[in-house]
């Protein structure tokens, strides 16, 4: 492992929330974008950078992932949802652009639906939770935990430098299987959120869709069930890009701070 | 050693047909494709185990053993009190042990309520176990390996309350509602049958067979491990107000007997490396689904893993698990060593492991009932006598 997950550029704050210790990392002036990241924090978040310099940039780690603690009662998204009511107050956020990505997209979305008057502008990238007609796809518990990452890009180079040397290194082991487990709380018995999309006309907000074309665990076809069920949305595919989009393609991050301001 | 010996039989009933080609698959249980499964070998792999069941009794053995798993070729017994109502008509005094159905796999009310018929069926001779259930148990059923533990504890409150409470009663929990507790029959045996706990040593297990006055007994740990579970159960037991009784932690033997030590291994080994390498053949995936295990208990087993399934050495499995393979003295003398370690009379004997024919298993069943049960017995009886004096 040799990058830097989180860059300097970002200050760490510790806060507690409901009892719950959580970190928040923040860079950048401007409005507030707040960003709801993915079941896993280990590829970095080097692609959030260019926002910085436009936005007050803040990236909160869900509890059960990285080094936030982890609350076993946390078993539902609706959980999810009134932790970061509570962080938002004791942060004084009012108003946020929220961007969410893959569960942190499902997260984002279920945040807009039940509390729309706090997000200005809305981002989805890659969210997980629908459930097509098809086959169920891109079950995150069917896939050995090794074949994970080279699952979530078109460009393996770009994630390599945050993978430990040797792959079955406890330590990151030990980490992803947390998350996994924070995961299987949620995801285990009811893999789709199937109560969303009579709510996703909730979503009035300006709002975009991202995908990445080659997204091989959550095929951008799946797009598709986001954009029947929610009103008015743009939506933007990026070629040789996968699941980790914002990682893989800086037009993508570049697409999002368009969009937002 | 105190108390009378008690000698168990546990039968997997495994199937053991694998095609030629199983190698190539990565586990044979979870996904191990069931189009392997030929019912018609598989009718007459019931017939055969039930018949060596049945024999147990009759050479001696105080107890027969049946367990469940799913999606497997290393097990027959999805659900194992179909079996244990095929044999409770056919014994007259053997204890019949389901060790037994992941509480976890059944509504906690039905569980009781069959373990009741069991009971009152075999008029007071169930034993039963409560296994939270292999990790592989969780790929294959609806319910989540993450709040496994959870759930666990839960039902095994509603069993023993369904058990032990008039009804009806109420139970309001995070994982069941009942409104009317009521189940019908009730246990023959009071307060209810006895009960343990099978696991591989997780520390949340131990502490609830010793909250709950349970047995246990550790499977698939090493000898020093085994020996440092059932000293914890004692201590944290006592606590409890549940001081352990020795025959409330079965010993975990797989056993063979035969005319010479070197015929024993000759005719057993090839059987052992089967049980190993093939019937528990899975992957860490599988032994460990999310949330199953806390993450140091995952970053402990990930290491052990590879060892126990697959990959065999006789010498390796033989230096870390129990293993009594050999002559009927030396096996004596084996169990007797192990038990007085261990603190237990119970002994819960593996005899028809792995592929082992029909022929090894009788010969095998036989010369314990025969030679090892009668001396142990004789052992136990004298030093009882000293013991008096």
């Amino acid at each position: 492992m040799s990058a830097q997950a989180f860059p300097p550029q970002f200050k760490r704050e510790t806060h507690t929330v409901n009892g719950l210790k959580t970190t928040v990392l923040t860079a950048g002036r401007g409005e507030p974008l707040v960003f709801f990241h993915g079941a896993g924090l280990w590829h970095g978040i080097n692609f959030a950078l260019p926002w910085t310099e436009k936005f007050r940039v803040i990236l909160p780690i869900h509890p059960g992932f990285d080094e936030a603690d982890d609350d076993p009662a946390m078993n539902e998204m609706h959980d999810y949802v009134m932790h970061y009511l509570d962080l938002f107050d004791a942060l004084g956020l009012e108003q946020v652009n929220l961007v969410g990505f893959s569960l942190g997209g499902l997260m984002a979305a279920n945040f807009a639906v039940q509390a729309g008057h706090r997000v200005k502008r809305l981002v989805l990238v890659g969210p997980a939770g629908l459930r097509g007609k098809e086959r169920p796809k891109g079950d995150l518990f069917l896939l050995p935990p090794e074949e994970i990452p080279s699952l979530l890009v078109s460009n393996f180079d770009v994630i390599k430098p945050y993978l430990p040397d040797n792959p079955k290194d406890l330590d990151f082991m030990g980490a992803r299987y947390r998350e996994v487990g924070t995961l299987a709380r949620l995801w285990w018995e009811h893999p789709y959120d199937t109560k969303l999309p009579r709510y996703l006309h909730r979503l009035t907000m300006p709002t975009l869709l991202v995908w990445g074309e080659d997204d091989r665990l959550l095929s951008v076809q799946n797009a598709e069930l986001w954009r029947a069920h929610i009103p008015k949305v743009e939506f933007q595919t990026f070629k040789g890009a996968g699941h980790l989009v914002l990682d893989e393609k800086r037009e993508a991050v570049d697409a999002v701070q368009r969009f937002l301001s | 050693m105190s108390g009378a010996l008690r000698f168990d039989f546990m039968h997997f009933m495994p199937y053991v047909h694998l095609p030629e080609n199983h190698k190539e698959f990565h586990s044979t249980w979870v996904d191990f494709p069931n189009k392997f499964y030929d019912p018609e070998k598989g009718h007459a792999l019931y017939n055969r185990y039930i018949v060596e069941l049945l024999l147990a009794e009759k050479v001696g053995f105080d107890a027969v053993v049946v367990n469940e798993h799913h999606n497997t070729a290393y097990s027959m017994m999805a659900a194992p009190n179909l079996i244990a109502a095929a044999i409770i008509p056919q014994t007259k005094n053997v204890k019949i042990c389901v060790w037994g159905t992941p509480p976890n796999l059944e509504y906690p009310n039905r569980l009781a309520e069959e373990y009741a018929m069991l009971d009152v069926m075999s008029q007071g001779r169930l034993e039963v176990a409560f296994p939270l259930g292999t990790g592989m148990e969780y790929w294959a059923n609806p319910i989540s390996p993450a709040t496994a533990r959870a759930r666990y504890r839960e039902s095994i409150d509603i069993i023993l309350q369904a058990w032990t409470a008039d009804g009806p009663t109420t139970y309001y929990g995070d994982f069941y509602t009942y409104r009317y507790l009521n189940p019908w029959p009730r246990p023959y045996q009071k307060p209810h049958p006895p009960c343990y706990i099978v696991g591989t040593g997780s520390p949340e297990t131990v502490e609830l067979a010793a909250k709950h006055g349970f047995g246990y007994s550790a499977v698939f740990v090493s000898k020093t491990r085994a020996l440092e579970l059932n000293q914890q159960l004692r201590k944290s037991s006592a606590e409890h107000g549940h001081p352990v009784r020795p025959e409330q932690l079965p010993l975990q033997v797989i056993t063979y007997v035969a005319e010479t030590k070197e015929k024993a291994e000759a005719e057993a080994v090839e059987h052992i490396r089967y049980f190993f390498e093939d019937a528990l053949r899975t992957t860490p995936n599988f032994l460990a689904p999310p949330g199953y295990l806390s993450v140091a208990e995952l970053k402990k087993r990930a290491a052990l893993a590879d060892k126990l399934h697959g990959g065999f050495s006789f010498d390796n499995v033989n230096e870390s698990f129990f293993l009594a393979i050999g002559t009927a003295d030396q096996v004596v003398d084996q169990l007797e060593e192990w038990g007085g370690a261990m603190g237990t009379n119970h002994f819960n004997l593996l005899c028809a492991i792995g592929n082992m024919p029909h022929w090894k298993v009788v010969k095998n069943l036989s010369l314990i009932g025969q030679d090892v049960i009668p001396r142990m017995r004789a052992n136990a009886a004298v030093e009882r006598r000293v013991a008096a004096e």
